[in-house]
Parts: structure tokens; C-alpha cells; sequence
């Protein structure tokens, strides 16, 4: 009885945030403008940070994998910037209600509202990043017209974060060690996802590395639409089961602990 | 709909995880933080941080709560804002709230005190053309003058307190809960806010304040609910209580 009482409380939460919308977004674009206050080139700087990394990288990695430059630069670029949306955002969703206590502590919101927020802001930083990456690449002549597959791509990845943020961000929150841990696992994890190789680079005994790589399918249903083709089918179905499966957990922990958060922080 | 506060039984446990409940120890912090400290398991806390508060308020009362640090105000203010879930007992709270609860959480220390006013007006929904027309009037009130201009930062306790307070009493709510801090500001504020808080009172509007300055609690309140490690030991009208502390 009080178990569904917690239930129905946690999927209100959920649509309590969502009707918050007009609030988190203002907010994630006031803090994206505050944090980049009395610079030249604001979020770009951002973006200019994810650019260098991708442009280095498929310096460096184009010409020891060898193969064709046009092919493996506009594959890695976009690779990297896919990440920034996907598996970079573990650290910032661990931070989630770590950086919302301020307003945690001051006033009643629903607990997804941080949720929301977070990834929000992802996406403001992402469209800099893609706004950046279309000038570099259509400079060098690389540019392509996304697949409209984009647009049903780019929402299950943004459930999926905003999702992933909630029991991820209470963990972080709960035990304090988890942040850091987090900031690790997303360098590991970095490497270890097709970001800038290719899957059949490896040796077919290590598929499996990419394959229960849920960020790994996430990532390329955002490249593959980004390079102008469609999202493969297979990391579509594994994208979507992991969505529902973070869906999931973050109702449980909105169950369980939406009323303790606010004591965690 | 009218405006209206009422908590019955209302308790509120909270757990310390931090705190490795020993006996001496927690003796210690008893005296220290004021709340009850209880065993419960191994390396967790329950702190009863409030216990058993049952309170009645209509449009018109101003409440002031009074009582040490620690005696449990600030919970019962984030009760009354739904910002803590009480343990036990039911909250009943009609109305719109402005909570300004913290003084400088929430705010940004490098943005102006201007943009900090859009800041925590937006967060009280208010919109963008409704934030421009009042801005004005929060600006005269605060009488920060050309020092809305500077970043928050460079602001002394009082003139935060100037910001926030102005900014609270500008919105439009039926609830207004308040910390203490509202007596950082100087003197002359401090009467210029109590006659603000009055003429709220005749818009039917409900005022719950927290503070140990005793004589702000006279001025601006008509009742009065005095705390002690989170358990109500007085309740009842201003008069009465100034009775009660001045016998003579």
C-alpha cells in the first residue's frame, strides 16, 4: 500500500518536472550564460575544448590506422562530439544534485527537475559543439546533410541521460566517493567505446567490449545519422533496452529515496 | 481559495550517516546541534529534528518562530515550503509561497545584483515581461541604488539581506516563510521591512519568520511559537508572550 503511495509519488515527480519545462529551460540557458560570463567566445569555448580533442585525435589516429583521410577524419570528429552527448555526460549526471543543492536547499521542486536541468544543459552544449563541428568540417570540405533519423535518434539518447541522471546522481550523492569514481570510469570507458576505432578493428574475441557497451550503441545512433546514413537497427534496439532499463531504475530510486534526497545533500 | 497553513503531529526524522553513533559522542552532539539524537542501527543517526508541531494559521497571522540554533526553526520553515517531506503527520498548506529561506544560496556571487534579482524571480515563475515591470520598485525598495549594478559578491550581509528581502515581498505570494537574516539589515531597514510585512498582512496574506532577535518577533508578529530541540514550548499570541517573558 505505501509502496504504490511511493510509486504513484515518484511518476508524479516525473510529470511535475516535465511541466516545469519553461523553468529548467530558462535556467540551463541563464546558467550556461553565467558560466561563461565576460568571455569572447562563451559555450564555444566548450565546444573549442571537445573540437581540439577530435581534431587531434583523428590527426593521430587517421594515419596510424591508415585507410583514407576523408573517410576516417569526419568518422572520428563526429565520433567525439557524438560522445560529448552520450557517455561524456556520466560525469556531469553524477553531479546532478550535487550542483542543484543550492536551489534543493531553498525551494520545492520536483527531484527529476535537476534531472531535467541536466540534461538540458548537455544539449545546449552539445548543439555548440555541433554548431562548431559542422564549421570545421564544412571548411575542410568534409560536411554532409544528417540523416532525419537524427531526430528520432537524438531523443532516446536524451531520455536515456536525463533517465541515467537520477539514480546516478542519488548514488553520488549518497556516497560521496562515487564522483570521483565516475570521472574515472567515463575516461576508461572513453577508450574502450568505438569513439575513434572501429568495432571490426578488433579481434572478433574482444566484439563483446562493444557489444554489452551500452554508451557503444548509444554513440552510434548519433554518429551514423551525423554522417549522413541511417541508425544500424541493432544499436537502435540496444539503445531503446537501455533506455528502458535506466527508465526503470530511476522510477525505483524516485520510490525509494525521492524524499531523502534533500536530506543527502 | 483562502490562505491557510495547518500541521497536525508533524514529525520529522532525518538520518546522519556521517556521525558514528557512540554514546559519549552523541551526548555531545546532542548538547551541540539541539535535536534529539536517538540510536538506530550501527553508523546511522536519526536526528528527530522536529516532533509532534500542530499549528493553525489564517489569512492575517504573522508567525514568528523563536528559538536558539539549532532548536529546529529552519526545519519547520522547509516543512512549511515543501521542501522537507515530514516524517510523520500531515502538512496542509493552501496558497502560494515565497520561501527566501537562505540568504545568499541559490544567488551568483559573480553576476550583478540585478541579474540576481531576474535570477530569483525567474525561479519563482514569474515571467520575463511581469520580472521587467517590477524591477523598479525592487531596486527602490532594496535601496541598493547604483549598487544593483555590482557583483553580488562585493555585497556586506545587509545588503544581501536588503536584495533578498526585497525580492521576496514582491511576489505576488499569499505564504511568505523567512529566515532569520532578515536582521542583518541595519536598523532603519529593519523598520522600513516590519512596516512591509504588516501591509502584506492586510492583503490576507500569511507571514512565517524565524528569529532569536526577540524584539523584531514583538514588532512584526502577532503570534508567536517558541522552540526548543525541535519540540513547541510556547504557542500562542504576541501579547501573551511578551506577558509571559516580562513578568511584572
Amino acid at each position: 500500500m505505501n509502496l504504490v503511495r511511493s510509486l504513484k509519488a515518484a511518476l508524479q515527480d516525473l510529470y511535475d518536472g516535465a511541466a516545469l519545462m519553461p523553468l529548467w529551460w530558462r535556467v540551463a540557458v541563464e546558467q550556461t550564460v553565467t558560466r561563461y560570463r565576460r568571455t569572447l567566445l562563451g559555450p564555444f569555448w566548450l565546444a573549442s575544448t571537445t573540437l581540439a580533442t577530435a581534431f587531434s585525435l583523428s590527426v593521430v589516429f587517421g594515419s596510424i590506422f591508415g585507410g583514407n583521410f576523408r573517410d576516417s577524419m569526419p568518422f572520428i570528429m563526429i565520433g567525439v562530439v557524438a560522445w560529448s552527448m552520450t557517455g561524456g555526460l556520466l560525469p556531469d549526471s553524477a553531479n546532478t544534485f550535487v550542483s542543484g543543492a543550492g536551489i534543493m536547499q531553498v525551494q520545492k521542486l520536483p527531484v527529476s527537475f535537476h534531472a531535467y536541468l541536466q540534461i538540458s544543459r548537455a544539449l545546449i552544449n552539445f548543439a555548440h559543439q555541433v554548431v562548431g563541428l559542422w564549421l570545421v568540417l564544412l571548411v575542410m570540405g568534409l560536411a554532409v546533410v544528417p540523416h532525419w533519423h537524427l531526430l528520432l535518434t537524438l531523443p532516446i539518447v536524451l531520455m536515456a541521460g536525463f533517465f541515467l541522471a537520477i539514480p546516478l546522481g542519488m548514488l553520488s550523492l549518497r556516497f560521496r566517493d562515487i564522483n570521483y569514481m565516475v570521472s574515472f570510469v567515463a575516461q576508461a570507458m572513453f577508450m574502450l567505446t568505438p569513439v575513434f576505432w572501429r568495432r571490426t578493428q578488433m579481434p572478433g574475441h574482444l566484439h563483446w567490449i562493444v557489444d554489452l557497451n551500452p554508451f557503444a550503441h548509444l554513440l552510434e545512433i548519433i554518429r551514423q545519422p551525423m554522417q549522413g546514413h541511417p541508425a544500424p537497427m541493432g544499436d537502435l534496439i540496444a539503445s531503446l533496452a537501455f533506455m528502458v532499463s535506466v527508465a526503470l531504475l530511476a522510477v525505483g530510486s524516485l520510490t525509494f529515496f525521492r524524499r531523502r534526497v534533500v536530506f543527502w545533500l | 481559495m483562502t490562505t491557510s497553513i495547518d500541521l497536525k503531529d508533524v514529525t520529522l526524522d532525518y538520518n546522519l550517516y556521517s556521525v558514528r553513533a557512540q554514546s559519549l559522542r552523541n551526548a555531545v552532539l546532542n548538547m551541540a546541534v539541539g535535536g534529539r539524537l536517538m540510536r538506530s542501527g550501527k553508523d546511522v543517526t536519526v536526528i528527530r529534528a522536529l516532533s509532534n508541531i500542530s499549528l493553525n494559521l489564517r489569512e492575517g497571522d504573522r508567525l514568528a518562530l523563536v528559538g536558539h540554533n539549532g532548536s529546529g526553526k529552519t526545519s519547520l520553515l522547509k516543512v512549511l515550503a515543501g521542501i522537507y517531506e515530514p516524517t510523520a503527520g500531515v502538512v496542509d498548506v493552501r496558497g502560494r509561497i515565497s520561501s527566501m529561506i537562505s540568504m545568499s544560496i541559490g544567488l551568483d556571487a559573480e553576476a550583478s545584483g540585478l541579474q540576481n534579482i531576474r535570477n530569483l524571480a525567474m525561479m519563482q515563475m514569474m515571467p520575463d515581461r511581469e520580472i521587467k515591470r517590477r524591477l523598479p520598485d525592487i531596486v527602490e525598495f532594496s535601496e541598493l541604488g547604483a549598487f544593483v549594478h555590482m557583483p553580488f559578491k562585493t555585497y556586506s550581509a545587509g545588503m544581501m539581506a536588503r536584495l533578498t528581502f526585497s525580492v521576496a515581498t514582491q511576489m505576488d505570494a499569499d505564504i511568505l516563510i523567512m529566515d532569520e537574516w532578515i536582521s542583518a539589515g541595519d536598523a532603519e531597514f529593519q523598520k522600513k521591512a516590519a512596516a512591509r510585512l504588516t501591509s502584506m498582512v492586510d492583503k490576507a496574506k500569511i507571514v512565517v519568520i524565524a528569529t532569536h532577535d526577540l524584539k523584531l518577533a514583538a514588532t512584526v508578529s502577532n503570534r508567536v511559537m517558541t522552540m526548543e530541540a525541535g519540540v513547541p514550548t510556547f504557542l500562542g499570541t504576541t501579547a501573551e508572550w511578551v506577558e509571559r517573558s516580562n513578568p511584572a
